[in-house]
């Protein structure tokens, strides 16, 4: 920071207050994350705070308890699922959106977003009552496509982006010396893809295991995703157990955090 | 000459690989028809049947439609039942409320982002990220955990002998707000920073060589250029806080009514089909105007954006 | 390394041209990018496309190359038509303004990629890439990235890249662009030795009328989609065909005057003869004038500025009609250059070297 020059009290006590109010905002972000992990660790039956003793028995109980589980394992394959999904559909609509020459490319490129500006509670009631008029019962399957529908746009997103900082000359390049169009994509483009394809895997594998919105009306009565069984374990449970599956998340959510920040870097998270 | 020394080792495409070219060299939207099938069946689809469950009056036989009329009954329903009126009303408020107050604490963190050193920087994109990779009952069971009854809100009050009854701030108002805002606060943060970061940093330095304070050039320079990263941030967290579930379930008790869990009540647990197509319907338009407004309050404040007239 | 035909064959092939670029148009949408161009490139040739930006010199490369289809006119490789063949095809090697290196592959692996495109066989390929590096003087190179190159080296292996497919036409667009002005004299000479050794018929497109001065063979000086002229260097510099080329090359002096009965009369006093008539405008290079005192001559001035230019400095006379005429002198070691406020009157060294164009 530069020296300052002449500053007035009244601007320096404006700018502390907005500097303050800044602190107290980023602490708010993290607190209650801070807060609920070391619940997690509490030998207590109850929720209370400061926690007594430490104990890790409520990590293991996350993992011995048969229904949450099973949650998990659901989550995950819809996770997984969403994840392949995006792929394959979002990155060559990424491509046909950046590199196609017909007159509708700004058109795809909203159209793809439509269903991720749609509240998810509407899209989730949309999809299972189009389930219900055809036949097709909620199930893990259901969850995952209409989770992909309402997540690919930002897989699409992130690629476009990183397609469109690409010199197009290398593609160019690529043609001039030798390479048919599909070589072209899988020796030059697809390789330099790579990172954004993995940050909006991140992504779209965090939506996929985290999303109530949709889930909730498109889920199988036996598959429930982890957010549901959270759902009522936190309304019917009082034990430090939650605190636990939240710990769990969290710490998958920091390894999230660093696998983005690794493929495409923390700053072109915003696009 | 040349194609002959070159393509003698080759063994020539093969017909998956012909086809990949072919599809791919006319640079056409092939690549996309995929993606935009599945939009079509999963998306556009279930929307157009949920739009027309909402607008008709269905009579079921033996487990089959055996009619379908349109009919606006479950609209004038919903828009003469005073129950609607009021949720959404809350509804509204709350969202209104929670995006002012996003944008009041929201604003100050992206300033300090932009005046930030590098590990300042880092740090602020850790914080906001972070939660965003989390669900959302994680990050709500959170706020149970302080403002309950033996929370640690009210067992620090106690322990420092201000009150000697527990708050009751769960289950109320005030809980519902406070999750929401923190909650969504990343999201009114990011793209602040990403708007604010791409503008010229000269300009702020031509602000203070000109003899500007610190908060006179936030108020007269910052402020009105970081007014379209506002907007999208209002708009996302509108969105967002209008149509969230969670949270209200969570923290507002089992009897807080706001549109999405009057949605979720309608269609999973009273059956209520054409009810819940109708209240989605609301929620969604009700959505798009509030939208639309802070579109257009953004422009009025951005009129220095449009190119030349004429 | 590469060796074109020799002897007789090689006589037979140099009388056709390599390149014919006959009658072609492009336009985008309402806007017509060129307008019926035609040149002929004979093998071995240099070929500069010069002109500002906007003229359509990159669009007629980009046809050559096959990015884009013309919409009139024929574009032919040893007389072939090249419209059916695709880019993928084409005899040509491009060598794009920023280089355009795949970042992900080493300097072997880029240079080597057409072969690799082409099937050709590990080790053949092996030993191709290691004599393209050879000749552009990056043997050792081969394991680096090109983040790890200077702008130099980046460029040698942009045109090792291409040298690999041995292609009848090197287009080159802009190549000295990425470079820094004291790099840049260096690697044009360079760049010419390589090309006029390795006998590759080429074709540069650039803005830089230095550039092509010291490049070409031949410059083909373009403006808003249509060739002005092509001819050589000094030809173009000493007989522009137009005013032009004649303000595009060099730096000239023009003026409005009369012609009458085949002459046109200076304002020095000389005049110079042409088969115009009427109303004409005159150009004069400044190497062409000198100034004098202001008693010796009719055409008075005062000078408003100088500088200098390499050896020669550059003089800015205001005359009375307001127009700034410049004059160019060789330094003299002992004598001070003329102050600026100085009256003095300028006179055509060799009226006959002035041109005359028809008012436009």
């Amino acid at each position: 920071m530069k020296a300052f020059r002449k500053t007035s009290l009244g601007d320096a006590l404006g700018i502390g207050l907005i500097f303050a109010v800044a602190i107290f905002s980023l602490v708010l972000l993290v607190a209650p994350s801070i807060i609920v992990v070391i619940i997690s660790f509490d030998t207590r039956a109850y929720v209370s705070f400061p926690p007594e003793g430490f104990t890790v028995k409520w990590y293991a109980e996350v993992f011995k308890q048969g229904e949450l589980v099973e949650a998990m394992l659901n989550s995950l394959q819809v996770g997984i699922t969403v994840t392949l999904l995006c792929i394959l559909l979002g990155v060559p609509t990424a491509l046909a959106c950046v590199r196609g020459r017909f007159r509708g490319t700004t058109a795809l490129s909203l159209f793809v977003l439509v269903p991720h500006m749609v509240p998810g509670i509407v899209l989730g009631v949309a999809v299972l009552f189009a389930g219900a008029l055809v036949g097709v019962s909620p199930s893990i399957w259901l969850q995952s496509i209409s989770i992909t529908v309402f997540i690919l746009a930002v897989m699409v997103r992130t690629v476009q982006s990183r397609l469109m900082r690409l010199d197009a000359s290398l593609e160019e390049a690529a043609a001039n010396l030798r390479a048919t169009p599909f070589n072209s994509l899988r020796t030059v483009t697809f390789p330099l893809l790579l990172p954004a394809i993995l940050a909006g895997a991140v992504f779209t594998f965090v939506e996929g295991f985290d999303n109530l919105s949709v889930a909730i009306f498109t889920h199988g009565f036996r598959d429930r995703p982890l957010p549901v069984e959270l759902l009522s374990l936190v309304q019917f449970t009082s034990s430090p157990l939650v605190a636990a599956v939240s710990g769990v998340q969290i710490v998958l959510a920091i390894v999230a955090l660093v696998l983005v920040s690794m493929s495409i870097g923390l700053d072109n998270v915003n696009e | 000459m040349t194609d002959a020394t070159l393509s003698q080792g080759h063994a020539g495409p093969g017909f998956g690989e012909r086809l990949a070219d072919a599809l791919l060299s006319g640079r056409g939207i092939w690549p996309a028809v995929p993606a935009i099938l599945v939009l079509m069946i999963v998306a556009v689809i279930p929307f157009a049947i949920l739009l027309s469950l909402g607008f008709s009056d269905i009579q079921i036989s033996r487990g089959d439609i055996v009619s379908q009329t349109f009919s606006l009954t479950h609209l004038a329903n919903a828009l003469s039942d005073p129950l609607y009126w009021i949720t959404f009303q809350r509804s509204l408020s709350l969202a209104l409320t929670t995006t002012a107050l996003c944008i009041l604490f929201g604003y100050p963190v992206a300033y300090l982002f932009l005046t930030g050193g590098t590990w300042t920087k880092r740090l602020i994109l850790i914080l906001t990220i972070a939660p965003l990779l989390t669900s959302g009952i994680v990050r709500t069971y959170a706020w149970l955990v302080i403002l309950g009854g033996r929370g640690v809100v009210n067992q620090t009050l106690m322990g420092l002998g201000l009150i000697d009854q527990p708050l009751r701030i769960m289950n109320t108002h005030w809980a519902v707000l406070i999750g929401m805002v923190q909650i969504h606060l990343p999201v009114m943060i990011l793209p602040l920073i990403a708007v604010m970061s791409r503008h010229d940093r000269q300009v702020v330095e031509a602000a203070e060589n000109l003899g500007a304070s610190r908060l006179g050039t936030l108020r007269t320079v910052i402020l009105p250029l970081s007014v379209p990263g506002i907007g999208t941030g209002a708009a996302l967290v509108f969105t967002l806080s209008y149509t969230t579930f969670v949270v209200p379930q969570l923290l507002g008790g089992g009897n807080y009514l706001n549109a999405a869990t009057m949605i979720y009540e309608q269609v999973v647990f009273s059956l209520e089909w054409s009810k819940g197509s109708v209240t989605s319907l609301l929620l969604m338009v009700t959505c798009l105007m509030v939208l639309v407004a802070i579109a257009l309050v953004t422009n009025h404040f951005t009129r220095w954006t449009k190119g030349r007239v004429g | 390394m590469m060796q074109g035909p020799a002897g007789p064959l090689r006589d037979a092939i140099a009388t056709a041209p390599v390149l014919n670029i006959g009658g072609v148009s492009k336009r985008f949408g309402t806007t017509t990018v060129l307008q019926d161009c035609s040149l002929d490139i004979a093998e071995g040739e240099v070929v500069t496309l010069l002109g500002p930006s906007g003229c359509g010199k990159t669009t007629l490369l980009r046809c050559i190359a096959g990015f884009w289809d013309a919409d009139d006119g024929t574009i032919a490789i040893d007389g072939r038509d090249m419209a059916p063949v695709p880019v993928n095809r084409r005899p040509v090697g491009v060598v794009f303004q920023s280089y355009a290196l795949f970042p992900h592959m080493t300097v072997a692996q880029n240079v080597g990629y057409a072969l690799r495109m082409g099937g050709v066989a590990r080790q053949k390929a092996r030993e191709k890439v290691n004599a393209a590096l050879e000749t552009v003087s990056l043997t050792g190179f081969e394991g680096r990235y090109p983040a790890q190159l200077s702008g130099g080296q980046q460029q040698r292996v942009a045109i090792a890249r291409v040298l690999v497919m041995e292609p009848r036409v090197l287009l080159l667009d802009e190549p000295f662009n990425a470079l820094d002005a004291k790099l840049r004299g260096t690697m044009q000479v360079e760049l010419r030795q390589l090309i006029k050794t390795l006998g590759l018929t080429s074709i540069f497109v650039t803005h830089d009328q230095e550039e092509a001065l010291t490049m070409s063979d031949r410059i083909a000086v373009m403006r808003a989609g249509r060739i002005e002229q092509v001819a050589s260097p000094d030809e173009i510099f000493d007989r522009p065909a137009t005013a032009y080329v004649a303000d595009f090359i060099g730096t000239s002096n023009f003026w409005d005057a009369k012609a009458r009965d085949g002459q046109v009369a200076l304002p020095d006093g000389q005049s110079v003869a042409t088969h115009l008539d009427g109303a004409v405008r005159v150009m004069a290079r400044p190497h062409n004038l000198r100034l004098m005192p202001p008693e010796k001559g009719r055409w008075r001035g005062t000078v408003t500025f100088h500088r200098n230019v390499g050896p020669l400095i550059e003089y800015h006379v205001e005359t009375p009609g307001g127009a700034t005429i410049r004059v160019a002198t060789m330094r003299q070691e002992r004598s001070r250059p003329i102050a600026d406020r100085a009256e003095v009157s300028i006179a055509v060294i060799a009226p006959a070297s002035c041109a005359v164009y028809p008012d436009a």
